[in-house]
């Protein structure tokens, strides 16, 4: 959804390079506090399951009148695994959807950016309606997810416009203009993924309570899974 | 073998492995880092070439390549549909727009739209750059065993990095059997993705919150495994790669020497190439 279908030789080498390194530095930085945190074997399976369960949905195209759109699960992902691990979990996915032309290999960079954008609002913006603003479940699910979703649409057209698409001879004026209607529909889209989103919230809520963070619950073998602030433990 | 994908246009990732695993070609037989560096040539190559003829050179060179890894074109052609999907629904927001020369004119609710030869010229440019790119990719994978692709990504990786990509190659088989699972199992009781997401939003809700809940399971008792196993931090690698032949690093030349004489060109000597 709020992902760049841009292709390789969309942007010019110069706003690759911008940015390939923005999102090599909000990489660095999230890698950081992994480090910092001394990642267990148990952080880096999830965030490796979590990685095949993005990529798996990023490949179910739904049919819809203006064209197949996809789950994006980025805002979920967020509120499992937090923005520090959820940020190397979009890198990851984002390398492995180049591979078979989802996106562009040059537009790693670009769509890790709006990646890391959708986890930190959505992990951020999921804690507060939960824990501060004591929403609901499904309410605190959609709500931010639908938010995360919109901030990371107009992400993609703020990078689609300062970019432009080379050998286009439109201004920035008319491509903003142009993407504007891309954001809209990714917004819809956004809207119906929040949805979704807040059911698979409450589902997981109910079933595994401590994968959100939110209570304690018991495991097929019979013992409790421990809560921890934040699903998993978030950097 | 049998295929189990979500649909013959998406790339599935278990086909993909298996040709590579049991390929035998002179693409197959090729060092890894040389079909790493030519696909980073290729990136770049279509990020700087501007003539749509050149562009055209790169794609049949890559389709090229394809063949020469003994890889079924009919493939190629259906997974080319995702690509071109995504360059078609971008170019509708520029083709109308694009000054130039109008090809074909036509009004939508009174209001006089056209498709000018520039935004066709724009949007075959796309197109072509992205059929490059995706043929090089796919062939590299393709024909790449996944040892040694563990050994390139463990090498330009961070540590975590690399075990997070490493070990999610691994579960991506389990988990798109599922989801693909799921999947035929709504098919077959006449369920549809459209209205599954207008009308059924709880059914989705299923599908994927099931899947990271049963991947949240099995990563826990792999982690319980690894630790198990003595996991230290990183994944042992069994299978050295030999530096790349003397045929490698020619490769490698021509792609510096392509990119630099297409850098040029474009940014010093616009006549050089006529763009």
């Amino acid at each position: 959804m709020a992902h760049i279908h841009l292709e390789d030789g969309a942007f010019s080498p110069l706003w690759l390079l911008v940015w390939s390194l923005i999102a090599a530095g909000l990489i660095a930085a999230a890698l950081f506090v992994n480090r910092k945190e001394k990642i267990p074997p148990r952080k880096i399976a999830i965030a490796a399951m979590c990685v095949s369960v993005g990529f798996a949905a990023f490949m179910v195209e739904v049919p819809t009148p203006v064209g197949p759109v996809h789950m994006n699960l980025t805002p979920l992902i967020g509120m499992l695994v937090g923005p520090s691990l959820g940020s190397l979990v979009a890198l990851v996915i984002n390398i492995f959807s180049a591979a078979i032309g989802h996106g562009g290999w040059g537009m790693i960079g670009a769509n890790t950016i709006v990646n890391i954008a959708e986890i930190v609002v959505g992990c951020y913006a999921f804690r507060l309606f939960r824990l501060r603003l004591r929403a609901g479940t499904f309410g605190s699910g959609f709500w931010a997810t639908t938010i995360a979703l919109t901030v990371g649409a107009l992400a993609v057209v703020m990078i689609v416009a300062v970019s432009e698409i080379q050998g286009s001879q439109l201004s920035r004026e008319e491509t903003l203009t142009n993407t504007l209607i891309l954001a809209v529909v990714n917004i819809a889209a956004g809207v119906v993924e929040g949805i979704v989103t807040g059911y698979v919230v409450s589902f997981i809520a109910k079933v595994r309570p401590d994968m959100l963070g939110t209570g304690r619950s018991p495991s097929p073998g019979g013992t409790a899974h421990s809560a921890s602030p934040g699903g998993i433990g978030h950097g | 073998m049998a295929r189990r994908s979500y649909s013959t246009h998406i790339p599935d990732f278990r086909y993909i492995t298996y040709f590579a695993e049991s390929g035998n070609s002179i693409v197959h037989s090729m060092n890894p880092w040389t079909k790493a560096a030519l696909l980073f040539f290729v990136v770049a190559l279509v990020s700087v070439v501007m003539d749509l003829y050149w562009l055209l050179v790169i794609l049949a060179l890559t389709v090229t390549f394809y063949m020469a890894g003994k890889l079924p074109l009919k493939l190629l052609i259906g997974w080319y549909t995702l690509p071109v999907f995504f360059v078609l629904s971008l170019s509708v927001l520029f083709i109308f727009t694009e000054p130039g020369t109008s090809l074909l004119r036509t009004e939508i609710v009174g209001v006089p739209i056209a498709i000018t030869d520039r935004g066709v010229l724009l949007m075959l440019k796309l197109l072509v750059r992205a059929l490059a790119v995706v043929t090089i990719s796919i062939s590299l994978f393709m024909t790449t065993k996944y040892s040694h692709i563990a050994v390139v990504v463990s090498r330009i990786m961070p540590g975590t990095l690399a075990n997070i990509f490493l070990l999610s190659y691994r579960f991506m088989f389990e988990t798109s059997d599922e989801v693909s699972d799921v999947l035929d199992a709504m098919r077959s009781r006449s369920g549809g993705l459209a209205r599954g997401m207008l009308r059924q939003s709880k059914m989705f809700a299923g599908i994927f919150g099931l899947a990271f809940v049963h991947a949240f399971d099995r990563a826990e008792r792999i982690a319980k495994a690894m630790e198990a196993r003595g996991y230290t931090g990183e994944f042992p690698m069994t299978e050295p790669l030999p530096m790349p032949s003397a045929g490698g690093y020619a490769l490698v030349a021509v792609g510096v020497l392509s990119l630099a004489i297409a850098a040029y060109s474009r940014y010093f000597d616009k006549g050089l190439f006529g763009w």
